[in-house]
């Protein structure tokens, strides 16, 4: 009985914390439409300058009240400067920004902090305990609980009595009409974008004594925080506290009873209220159409004779290159090739159906374990692993794919990433099978036709002939009936369904065929790399594919590949001489959604288009 | 026959009633205006046929098979093609793809991921027929959002024809155009063969009444009067409560 009420008191300490991220996040999006995946980040930045307040006064309370500030005019700026030109593109690109934004402020915490656990310690007011019936409680934590529900009712004071909080409800509501009755939309924005990265600060200070400093806390924070507001119902505060609540005691209760099983738990409970009620319990049913990120522009004709002759001479380049060098040099373009294959297959459902997946690296995993676990298990050739992999990740595409259409956007977005984490909690926690976070390891490297492929030659033309043949089919599916299909949900959903498109299952069928060729890349790559950890599926990994097909050109078939290519160039050899590659390469991505939105090969694309519009222009 | 029949449709958001026991009948062949002040629940009758909108109450029947609260695709796939009162097109593709995927919806095999569109010459060969009819020959290669506002119009119905359809719900097809564009958008309805039923919303009664076999008047959703052009003329409430305001 004491054990389960002090699980109790632990999950309602948990829940306001969450609540402390939920909160902005909730807010945010039902003003702005935007989900910030940089919210976590602006909590580990307010956990640490809590820190460095701490070690200059000495005073957890100067630290809590001091460190949200600096946060907060973070928040600010960033609003300001790189989201507000955003705001007449798609909704997606401000998320993609605030993606970018997330590698930044990890690699700044990292090299000012270093990666070791920190912790601030108990404010000494604050040290006792407290019996409640019979069970012993800290006095921080019956204080966290205080500060989360003063906050909340603060929070809610201000939204339903105070003339602002009515601006910021009626934006929620409809934020067109709300600034035809006068109200200031892009100051309200600026506004609640800053309380909310306040929160988020505030609640990083506040966790710190409880749950530790480290690099890796924004995604361990926000992740969770996504699932409260897409079970609360996205743009509803009381959804985000009930949420919090429910998540924070199913987490507890969960690690308490079942420590096997803790991940899936809050999984579980997000994948049935959404089947109950899509929009979350207290969410309002977002009718609008997502607008989807910014895609390359079609080409209306064959392309233009340069292309082709570079194409020509680029493929001479691909089958002479290891002739040239030796050793890493062809590994690295052979990790390339099998990055190549999963970034264009990603690009199959975001740049050509327009849906946004956080969760992609999934289904590359699930081709990976296949082909391993087979393998070490059963001494399945790998090759029979790979055909495997394949059909699981098909039919996990399908199977996640049936539950994420449904939604639109964003909740697109996070649902996608909730099922990917699903996964990999599943890698992590089935350790008998999977080796845990260890990972596992195939036990000898397969042949390539009787072709030995440790030799590093073979390894290249293998991937190489892979990747050919991957780009060519997915370049026919693209030109086909089926792929224009896919292009017209891109554009306007509702009227391919009024010309009797059932655009549902196309898009489900977009994301198996996605998920699909994932798994191949996958199989590939754990032949290739000869081993697979929970690391390569983590939502992170994800976020890295996503990142190399907007880099690349999105809606474009080859861009994804430059991507892919620049992206693992700039990790190999920007991490060799400097250790801040994540800050640049976070830094290059940002500089890409603000200014070349059509990532490399849309931007060439654009320069074709404009040639060949100046030709066409009677003299 | 009757190729569309609502019986007592109704429809509400809150309080507001913008579709009242409205029982319409187009029958084989007719073409159908609706007319209506603004607010009198027009476009709402419409989206309700095609799918969009689902009625509170009430029934649909499209060829004496009841399709009430269907998807918008499968309304389609029962020979039911709109267009929409703002232009809703693939801005971004050219002219002839808008048409080529509408061709492709009614008569080619969507889940085909293997040859090449460029060589579906029998697809192609249908949109640039339709090309033709609505008078954008020779715009095929243009992408849509280069076209003139007007061109869109014509497209948009284009993309109605392509699927061809036996009940075509055209949702203002001249609003905003020119008096010389609304004089080629007649020509081309009137031109439309008599096998195609129309049901029509317009706002231009010189356009009402040269088109229309029968007229049905809304006014706040309820259906006020339905008859010739000569007796929706006659009509006395039709003509205090519509024509006396607009003439």
């Amino acid at each position: 009985m004491d054990f389960l009420f002090a699980q109790l008191i632990n999950g309602l300490v948990y829940g306001m914390l969450l609540f402390l991220m939920a909160a902005g996040l909730s807010l945010i999006f039902g003003l702005m439409n935007v989900v910030s995946l940089a919210h976590g980040s602006f909590f580990m930045l307010g956990a640490f300058l809590g820190l460095a307040a701490f070690q200059a006064t000495h005073s957890f309370w100067a630290a809590l009240v001091l460190a949200p500030l600096p946060t907060l005019v973070l928040g600010i700026i960033m609003e300001l400067l790189f989201m507000r030109p955003l705001y007449r593109r798609g909704h997606l690109d401000q998320v993609l920004l605030t993606f970018g934004f997330t590698f930044v402020f990890f690699d700044a915490v990292k090299s000012i902090w270093g990666s070791d656990i920190r912790s601030l310690p108990t404010p000494e007011a604050l040290q006792g305990v407290v019996h409640i019936a019979g069970g012993v409680f800290s006095d921080y934590r019956l204080f966290l609980i205080g500060l989360g529900v003063s906050l909340a009712i603060l929070f809610w004071l201000f939204l339903e009595r105070s003339r602002l909080g009515a601006m910021v409800r009626a934006g929620v509501d409809d934020s067109t009409m709300a600034a035809g009755l006068g109200a200031n939309i892009p100051a309200l924005f600026t506004g609640v974008f800053a309380v909310g990265v306040g929160l988020a600060g505030l609640g990083g200070v506040a966790a710190g004594p409880v749950l530790g400093l480290y690099p890796g806390m924004d995604a361990d924070i926000l992740i969770p925080s996504f699932i409260v507001i897409v079970i609360g119902g996205m743009g509803s505060l009381r959804g985000a506290f009930l949420g919090s609540l429910l998540i924070g005691e199913a987490d507890t209760f969960g690690k308490a009873y079942v420590p096997s099983m803790a991940l899936f738990l809050i999984y579980l409970v997000m994948a049935v209220v959404l089947l109950v009620r899509p929009q979350g319990l207290f969410g309002i049913k977002h009718t609008g159409a997502a607008a989807a990120p910014v895609s390359a522009p079609l080409r209306t004709g064959a392309p233009p004779a340069q292309i082709r002759v570079a194409g020509v001479v680029v493929l001479a380049a691909m089958l002479l290159y290891p002739f040239l060098v030796a050793g890493y040099p062809r590994t690295l373009i052979a990790e390339i090739y099998i990055f190549g294959i999963f970034a264009m297959s990603l690009d199959v459902l975001l740049g050509y159906t327009g849906l946004m997946s956080l969760g992609h690296g999934a289904f590359f995993g699930l081709g990976a374990y296949a082909v391993v676990i087979l393998g070490s298990f059963f001494g399945l050739n790998a090759w029979l692993g790979v055909a495997a992999g394949v059909l699981v990740a098909a039919f996990g595409a399908v199977v996640v794919g049936f539950f994420c259409v449904r939604a639109i956007g964003v909740t697109f977005l996070m649902l996608t990433l909730a099922f990917s984490q699903l996964i990999y909690s599943v890698a992590l926690k089935w350790r008998d099978v999977t080796g845990g976070s260890d990972g596992i390891g195939i036990p000898g490297k397969p042949s390539f036709f009787g072709w030995d492929l440790s030799d590093s030659l073979v390894m290249y033309y293998m991937t190489l002939i892979f990747f050919v043949l991957c780009y060519w089919s997915l370049r026919r599916l693209i030109n086909s009936p089926l792929g224009h299909v896919f292009i017209g949900v891109r554009e306007n959903e509702p009227r391919m369904q009024a010309i009797g498109y059932r655009t549902r299952a196309y898009k489900l069928l977009s994301f198996t065929i996605g998920g699909t060729v994932a798994g191949f890349a996958g199989g590939l790559y754990a032949i290739f790399n000869g081993f697979i950890s929970p690391d390569a599926i983590y939502w992170s990994a994800s976020g890295d594919i996503l990142i190399m097909v907007m880099l690349g050109g999105a809606g474009t078939l080859i861009g994804p590949v430059f991507g892919a290519g620049i992206f693992l160039l700039m990790k190999n050899l920007v991490s060799s001489y400097s250790e801040h590659w994540m800050f640049i390469i976070g830094s290059i991505f940002i500089a890409c959604v603000l200014f070349f939105p059509g990532g490399i090969w849309g931007t060439v694309r654009q320069f074709e288009l404009r040639q060949l519009w100046l030709k066409r222009r009677p003299a | 026959m009757s190729v569309l029949r609502t019986e007592r449709l109704c429809r509400s958001f809150g309080n507001l009633i913008v579709t009242s026991d409205v029982n319409l009948t187009v029958e084989d062949g007719e073409r159908h205006v609706i007319i209506g002040p603004n607010g009198a629940g027009k476009t709402s009758l419409i989206n309700q046929i095609g799918g969009q909108l689902a009625p509170s109450s009430g029934r649909i029947f499209v060829k004496e098979v009841d399709i009430t609260s269907w998807p918008p695709d499968r309304v389609c796939r029962m020979g039911v093609a709109r267009t929409f009162q703002r232009n809703n097109l693939f801005q971004k593709l050219s002219v002839i793809e808008n048409l080529r995927l509408a061709v492709q919806a009614r008569r080619g095999n969507p889940l085909n991921f293997f040859t090449p569109v460029k060589r579906l010459r029998d697809l192609i060969g249908r949109a640039e027929a339709v090309m033709r009819q609505v008078h954008l020959d020779g715009d095929g290669g243009r992408l849509v959002r280069n076209l003139s506002y007007g061109e869109q119009r014509q497209l948009e119905v284009g993309i109605a024809l392509a699927g061809e359809p036996d009940l075509l719900l055209l949702d203002e097809p001249t609003s905003g155009m020119s008096p010389a564009e609304t004089g080629r958008m007649i020509e081309l309805i009137a031109g439309l063969p008599r096998s195609l039923s129309i049901l029509m919303i317009e706002h231009d009664m010189k356009v009402v009444f040269s088109l229309a076999d029968r007229i049905t008047v809304l006014y706040y959703g309820e259906v006020l009067a339905t008859g010739t052009a000569a007796e929706i003329q006659a009509n006395d409430r039709v003509r205090e409560v519509y024509l006396g305001v607009a003439h």
